[in-house]
């Protein structure tokens, strides 16, 4: 104990007493040379001092030990001091410096980039309590190919009548409100909900408290709002909570605000996926439990009890499914519906379709960052090269070489830190260069943070990079005898080419790994090319849309909804400039309504069980859209009044149900053949359309006239079916300059209807694929740098062979070699490496292009066209490379050359 | 970074230690003193490389097992002076015994009785 106090006194004097102490030092060592002089000197030495140093050692190694013994924290000293010097070195050579903290930062932050937005979408935790335990059920008709469907309010009801695996199941759908208080009238996103939904995601209002199971069902009129409208359009008043507010135009009760992190649902999946501004209870209605399988509206989160896995709990769902079918009508039964129940954890629910492509690209652009490495080490070499001679007397005044790799790895870590910094600016504008268009659709986008995941994630990159870009050249650095050093360095012979493998090795993986990169793109491209070519099976060019709600109560009956479709029609079909004009339920690129059908007199395929997509439309529908007809002919006006209904349907359905055959006078009816819905006679055939992501298969299509929906479906005011209206007007002109026009119509008719969006059509094709075309620039930006890296790398090594080698070179010419033969030799080193990163490129695409077959669309993984590009393009960017030192070389002036040594 | 086991300070570090709390028990020197003084006592089979002789003593003064003082020598020169505290004379105690044992051991096992 004592000892460790004298110790920590001493240890403290020397940091207060820093000069002192330096002073104590050198006069002690000062002082044991002057004694053995001196008595060198008695015995007859002739060069005593010298004798004395002798027998002493190495002054500045010992002086240098007796500092580090006596540094307050061991070490630290030599650190900050090393750290001092490779600041002051870096200085010096600002430009190698400048070149590599850019290309570090720049393959850091496209890392870094890429990681935040997968730190969004796929690890960032999703704010709900032991998230990991909550799943998504779904239901599925697999004998009518529908899978993963959602439930109806029937089947939920079995559903949490019967299961035993489940603490909590809670449905919800997303549902559109008028919101008409507290300012201008505005639609919101909103979701009807089960009491037990906030208690399966065991997350509670902040201020309030959440719906109470009596509060779920029919008649009780209450709300819980999220807190960014509380504080957009409350302005953040508590005493919102008990007062009412106009939804759909009918009071609601506000009860509840929740947290400002709490998301629900989570943007992703494909129905209901709509973060909410507003919550009410889901209160199922009689019309709603009046028959099965019908209004499959509703997405289902369930908790699973503790201790019940995934795995039991589907077992359990498989079985719960058969007693579920059990309660349906024989004869649905019969005819095809008996549901299939599936779980999957709701983060594979939310973002599992964004996780194979989005692993991929971070995959891209770490390839990139190891290019980049691969440069900045190649730099690091050369210079290493250049300063060898100041390591040789480094260690020749007696440096240690634990205190040279300390002294490396300062400098490695300055540039990497610095290269870090570096990447995270750069990362935090790529970020928000991501077009809203993918952030959009990509969950969690909206609010790419840099948290202490991506920091972690970029200190990681940091560190590995300053291992990989300090470390191997280190590996590298030849360990001869300072003497042998310092000689070879005076004559400077020529550099023995086996010093220079490590670079080139550096040289062959960049090129290789800029294959890989050129082979990814090219795949990409051809794949994009392939999509974009598809036929979408209409015409987007001039047409506008605009997409708004009816609100239930104000639009009760179903007269109402039609003298609405009327009105809109003539107003928006008298606008000057407008071709033509048609309402729809839904437009192109989405889907609406699925519905079970009866063809007459099908063939109907072997296990296949006929359901359709349907759309209403109103006016000239497939002419504005530009469809075209196959057969027989569109619906004409008035068509409603003979009492004959009509239908018309697309090739597919055709094709599937009546093959070979001409379907138009044949008939079909809603639902199985025992449904009283009545016959409606097909009068004609249009093309598919896609009605989904473009390049997937579209489906199976039906459209009817508006002016034939049904009462009942109006009046039931369950959900609003029938009461979406999609706008798409045909301009002759330009389409932008009819959008104000046609919101003004609308605002005429219902001076407080909120209109949802305004959209190009041309827009909506183009958003359709932007995840593809954002993927594809992605990787074709990654290649291109790469390529342009591996170019550079290429460039730089024959540079510095060529200095290296020049008296070499000198003398060949000076002996009368042609200046020809120079630039070939030149080149044809370059080749060799080149030729070597081809073959490796080559070999690792062709393994590696299987894990991105799932994410090319009618592209091949050994597309020919891209696999004879990709090497024709590096070989004519490492020619270029290659040519301008080659043209160097063979300028070299013998004589001058000569001389200069 | 460890320490490069090659340097015959390090190789020798736990004998050179032993070595100078011997030294200063027969009472307080310089560096000077004591590198001559092992230099003799040792018959001169033991040369270390004399710089080597300041690490280890600091570090002995940081343990608190020395204690230093600086002063006048006999020359009229500024040296510091080296003396063992409790500590160290209870450390050279210690080390001598275990030193004998150590050193016992291998005679007997070199001259296999």
């Amino acid at each position: 104990m004592a000892e460790w106090l004298s110790s920590l006194r001493l240890r403290l004097w020397a940091l207060l007493r820093r000069r002192q102490l330096d002073q104590d030092l050198q006069d002690e060592v000062a002082f044991h040379l002057a004694m053995r002089e001196d008595q060198l000197r008695r015995s007859g030495a002739i060069n005593a001092g010298a004798g004395a140093r002798r027998r002493f050692g190495s002054v500045t190694r010992i002086g240098e030990e007796l500092r580090e013994a006596w540094a307050f924290a061991p070490r630290m000293s030599s650190l900050v001091q090393d750290l001092r010097y490779a600041a002051r070195t870096l200085r010096r050579s600002r430009g190698f410096a400048f070149v590599v903290v850019l290309t570090l930062g720049l393959g850091i932050g496209a890392n870094t980039a890429l990681f935040s937005i997968i730190n969004a979408a796929l690890i960032r935790p999703l704010g709900y309590a032991d998230a990991d335990r909550l799943v998504s059920v779904h239901e599925g008709f697999s004998q009518r190919n529908i899978d993963r469907f959602p439930f109806s309010a029937l089947d939920f009801d079995d559903l949490q009548r019967y299961q035993q695996s489940f603490e909590r199941v809670a449905a919800y759908r997303n549902v559109p409100f008028e919101l008409s208080s507290g300012g201008n009238p505005e639609r919101i996103e909103a979701a009807k909900v089960s009491a037990e939904l906030f208690r399966t995601l065991g997350i509670g209002p902040a201020v309030g408290r959440s719906f109470s199971t009596a509060e779920d069902r029919p008649g009780v009129n209450v709300a819980i709002l999220s807190w960014g409208l509380w504080q957009r359009r409350y302005t953040a008043d508590p005493s919102i909570i008990g007062q009412a507010i106009q939804l759909d135009r009918q009071p609601y009760t506000v009860i509840g605000i929740m947290p400002a992190t709490f998301v629900f649902p989570r943007r992703g999946p494909q129905v209901n996926g709509q973060p909410a501004d507003l919550w009410v209870p889901i209160a199922f209605t009689e019309r709603e439990r009046a028959e099965r399988a019908s209004m499959h509206t509703n997405s289902v989160i369930a908790r699973l009890k503790d201790g019940v896995s995934l795995q039991e709990a589907r077992a359990e769902l498989s079985v719960l499914a058969g007693r579920i079918a059990e309660n349906y009508p024989p004869l649905l039964r019969n005819a095809g519906f008996s549901p299939r129940l599936s779980a999957q954890p709701i983060r594979e629910d939310i973002s599992g379709q964004f996780e194979a492509p989005l692993l991929m690209l971070l995959a891209a652009v770490a390839l990139v960052l190891l290019v980049a490495c691969a440069n900045v080490a190649n730099l690091v070499l050369s210079r290493a090269a250049g300063r060898r001679r100041e390591f040789a007397v480094r260690t020749a005044l007696g440096a240690r070489q634990s205190r040279l790799v300390q002294l490396l790895l300062c400098e490695a870590s300055l540039l990497s830190v610095a290269g870090g910094v570096t990447g995270i600016t750069v990362a935090y504008w790529a970020v928000k260069a991501v077009p809203p268009v993918i952030t959009r659709k990509i969950p969690g986008l909206q609010d790419v943070a840099i948290d202490f995941r991506v920091l972690a994630f970029t200190g990681v990159l940091c560190l590995a990079t300053a291992v990989i870009f300090a470390l191997l050249p280190l590996a590298a650095l030849d360990r001869r005898s300072p003497g042998d050093s310092l000689r070879d360095e005076t004559s400077r012979t020529t550099l023995a080419s086996k010093k220079l493998r490590t670079q080139r090795g550096f040289v062959v993986s960049t090129v290789g790994l800029a294959f890989v990169l050129l082979v990814g793109a090219g795949l990409f491209i051809r794949s994009f090319a392939a999509l974009m070519s598809t036929d979408i099976g209409f015409r987007p060019a001039q047409v506008v849309t605009a997409s708004m709600t009816l609100p239930r109560t104000f639009y009760t009956t179903a007269t109402s909804v039609r003298t609405f479709h009327a009105s809109l029609y003539e107003s928006l079909v008298a606008l000057p400039g407008v071709r033509s004009v048609a309402l729809a339920t839904d437009l192109p690129l989405t889907t609406y309504e699925l519905r079970a059908f009866t063809p007459e007199a099908a063939s109907i395929p072997e296990g296949a069980q006929p359901t359709t997509h349907l759309t209403w439309v109103h006016g000239p529908y497939f002419d504005t859209l530009g469809m075209t007809l196959r057969r027989g002919r569109f619906f004409v006006d008035g068509e409603h009044v003979q009492n004959r209904s009509v239908v018309i349907i697309n090739e597919k359905l055709a094709d599937l149900f009546w093959p070979g055959r001409d379907p138009v006078g044949k008939r079909l009816k809603w639902g199985i053949a025992a449904s009283g819905a009545p016959w409606l006679t097909i009068v004609g055939v249009v093309g598919n359309v896609a009605d989904g992501p473009i390049g997937a298969e579209p489906g199976i299509h039906a459209y009817e006239p508006f002016r034939q929906l049904p009462e009942l479906f109006l009046d039931g005011a369950v959900n609003q079916f029938g009461r979406d209206v999609k706008a798409a007007v045909l301009a002759q002109g330009e389409p932008r300059a009819l959008a104000a026009a046609i919101r003004q119509e609308i605002s005429t008719l219902d001076r407080e209807l909120a209109i949802q969006n305004i959209e190009l059509m041309d827009q909506q094709v183009s958003d359709a694929v932007a995840p593809q075309r954002f993927s594809t620039l992605l990787v074709c930006a990654f290649a291109a740098v790469a390529l342009f890296l591996a170019s550079v790398g290429l460039y730089g090594l024959l540079a510095f062979t060529i200095t290296q080698r020049t008296r070499e070179i000198a003398v060949r010419l000076a002996l009368g070699a042609e200046r020809r033969a120079v630039m070939r030799m030149v080149v044809a080193q370059g080749a060799q490496l080149v030729a070597i990163g081809l073959t490796v490129g080559l070999i690792v695409s062709l393994g590696l292009t299987r894990f991105v077959a799932s994410l090319l669309y009618r592209t091949n993984q050994y597309d020919l066209v891209t696999f004879l590009t990709v090497p024709a393009v590096l070989t004519a960017a490492a020619l270029i490379a290659c040519v301008l030192p080659a043209w160097r070389a063979a300028r070299v002036e013998p004589l001058t050359a000569l001389r200069a040594e | 970074m460890g320490e490069d086991p090659s340097r015959p300070a390090d190789l020798l570090q736990g004998t050179l230690e032993l070595l100078i709390l011997r030294t200063l028990a027969t009472g307080e020197k310089h560096g000077y003193e004591i590198a001559e003084w092992i230099h003799v006592a040792s018959a001169e089979a033991l040369s270390v490389e004399e710089g080597a002789l300041y690490p280890a003593l600091h570090r002995l003064e940081l343990r608190g097992l020395l204690s230093a003082e600086w002063d006048v020598s006999a020359n009229n020169r500024r040296a510091k002076y080296y003396r063992l505290t409790a500590g160290g004379r209870k450390r050279l105690k210690d080390t001598t015994a275990s030193w004998r044992r150590t050193s016992a051991a291998i005679n007997r096992v070199l001259q296999g009785t």
